[in-house]
């Protein structure tokens, strides 16, 4: 292992880190608000937008993000259409989590039981009550694994990038590898800071896991 | 226990890194702890093709290619003409001729292995091929990493842009523009050590690389300027505005390092078709179409003798 390549390149692999981590979360918060607006659709059964969204859903989720990169960044400036490769970043990562986000949400809010509406209304609540008060509090404590894995799930998609020419944290590294030959040192690096992004989202998620556990009804 | 477990999980994490990275040193070594999944693959493929040698370097001789009746050669599939793949499926080009003849002179077949520039040393030093044969040029740098062969072809470093804006100086470079290199190759190399200030849009093939540059993401592209002459030649609208970059090189065959029986097989090989102007026919056979017949003594080596 050769410290003093590591110390030489580890601002480049900094660089990497914070590009990755900053489109990785502009990504990641359109994706939720994508997903959020989607299970909405498909939870009132809006006619048109709901046939809308669940063909969206169907083609999201089942193109590589790859594929979405090369769409939006070689494919769109035939037609007219030049994005930087940062905004294919960002509105790549929101295309593809915008569904496994709704889906996150579709099943959170589908978990809450006829009988807790029931309840409330029957109680006196009105219907923005109960969305405030009695459904959105259980069904997004339902849905915050999901969230958290596909949170993770995101970050970790960011390592395609190198195809549309986005200096993220994996392509530093092949680019590292093809310049000086330092295989073992540049992979090291390429895991250690992969690993410093992500463990801190996973652990944050398991705390915030175990706290929400509180808000189930009847646990 | 809540601790413990976070100990548990951090430890192992720690563990499977320090797997990864050291299979690639000691592959050897690494192989009796099987309990990383993620790293054992890779750790007992390097390991296996080692075990009959001591040293780290994992090759295969001339005999145990004769032997095995198949030769793996490391080529391009979209860099025409040299390295490509064909409307049939068929790999083509000046690089792929030779390599075919090396094949038929061997008396085995050439299973051809798809590389990107990035990581051509890389599948020599693994074992994936035997010879590299991806218009590959001889640097001082590789040559540390792998044994070069005898050159058969010149190249240097070309830069090529826009009829409506030809670049025909790096100096005085406006900083908002970028130039289009492909990472691991030697115009990156050139440009980030002596352009240090040219910021380098990278791409990691030569297939996205031309598109994006198509596309209009940057006013240049630099690369060997054999490839940007054939890019010029084949494109409406673009012009080659500094034909020559940097050092003189040559392109040649690469092996492992210390794989000297092909490396020696190799080089009387090339002195050999040297006699029969074998690489003037390969020039004739497959760059004729692109660059006619003006680039013929200035780009093709024969028998290894550069001038």
């Amino acid at each position: 292992m050769n410290w003093e390549f590591i110390i030489k390149y580890l601002p480049l692999y900094q660089r990497a880190a914070i590009l990755t981590v900053k489109i990785g979360v502009i990504g990641i918060v359109f994706a939720v608000l994508v997903g959020l607006v989607c299970a909405a659709v498909q939870y009132y059964k809006i006619p048109v937008a709901r046939q809308i969204t669940a063909v969206y859903i169907e083609l999201s989720r089942n193109t590589p993000l790859l594929v979405q990169l090369f769409f939006l960044y070689y494919g769109f400036p035939k037609i007219g259409v030049r994005l930087s490769a940062e905004v294919c970043g960002v509105v790549g990562l929101a295309f593809l989590g915008g569904s496994y986000m709704a889906e996150a949400f579709r099943s959170g809010l589908e978990a809450v039981d006829d009988v807790q509406k029931e309840s409330a209304f029957s109680l006196g609540l009105n219907s923005r009550q109960i969305l405030g008060y009695v459904i959105l509090p259980q069904a997004l404590s339902t849905s915050v694994p999901a969230l958290v894995a596909n949170i993770i799930f995101l970050l970790k998609e960011t390592s395609v990038f190198s195809a549309i020419s986005l200096m993220d944290l994996m392509f530093t590294a092949k680019d590292l590898i093809g310049l000086y030959y330092k295989t073992t040192e540049s992979l090291f690096l390429l895991v250690v800071f992969y690993l410093l992004i992500l463990l801190p989202v996973s652990i944050v998620g398991t705390l915030l896991e175990r706290r929400l556990r509180y808000a189930g009804f009847g646990d | 226990m809540k601790n413990l477990k976070k100990f548990l999980t951090l430890g192992l994490t720690a563990a499977l890194t320090l797997a990864l990275t050291a299979c690639g040193q000691s592959a050897a070594t690494s192989s009796a702890e099987g309990s990383q999944a993620a790293a054992s693959s890779q750790a007992s493929e390097a390991a296996e093709a080692s075990a009959a040698e001591d040293t780290n370097a994992i090759y295969r001789t001339l005999d145990e290619i004769k032997e095995s009746g198949t030769i793996n050669i490391g080529v391009f599939s979209d860099k025409n003409p040299f390295g490509y793949v064909d409307e049939n499926g068929e790999y083509q080009g000046y690089d792929v001729y030779f390599a075919n003849r090396l094949a038929k002179n061997l008396g085995v077949e050439a299973n051809f292995v798809s590389t990107e520039a990035a990581n051509r040393i890389e599948y020599l030093q693994t074992g994936k091929v035997d010879v590299i044969l991806a218009n590959f040029t001889v640097t001082e740098e590789r040559a540390q990493e792998v044994d070069f062969a005898l050159p058969y072809m010149n190249v240097a470093l070309g830069v090529v842009s826009r009829n409506d804006k030809v670049i025909d100086s790096l100096d005085n470079w406006n900083p908002d523009d970028s130039i289009i290199v492909i990472s691991g190759t030697t115009a990156e190399t050139y440009l980030t050590s002596n352009y240090p200030d040219i910021p380098l849009q990278k791409f990691d093939s030569y297939a996205t690389a031309k598109e994006a540059f198509q596309n209009g993401t940057s006013v240049a592209w630099a690369n060997d300027n054999t490839e940007v002459i054939a890019f010029s030649l084949q494109n409406e609208g673009y012009t080659v505005g500094i034909p020559s970059l940097g050092s003189a090189d040559t392109i040649a065959p690469a092996v492992s390092k210390g794989n000297t029986t092909l490396l020696d097989w190799i080089n009387e090989e090339i002195k050999t078709l040297g006699q029969e102007n074998f690489f003037h026919a390969d020039y004739e056979a497959t760059l004729l179409d692109t660059y006619g017949s003006e680039y013929e003594d200035s780009l093709v080596v024969e028998g290894g003798e550069t001038k």
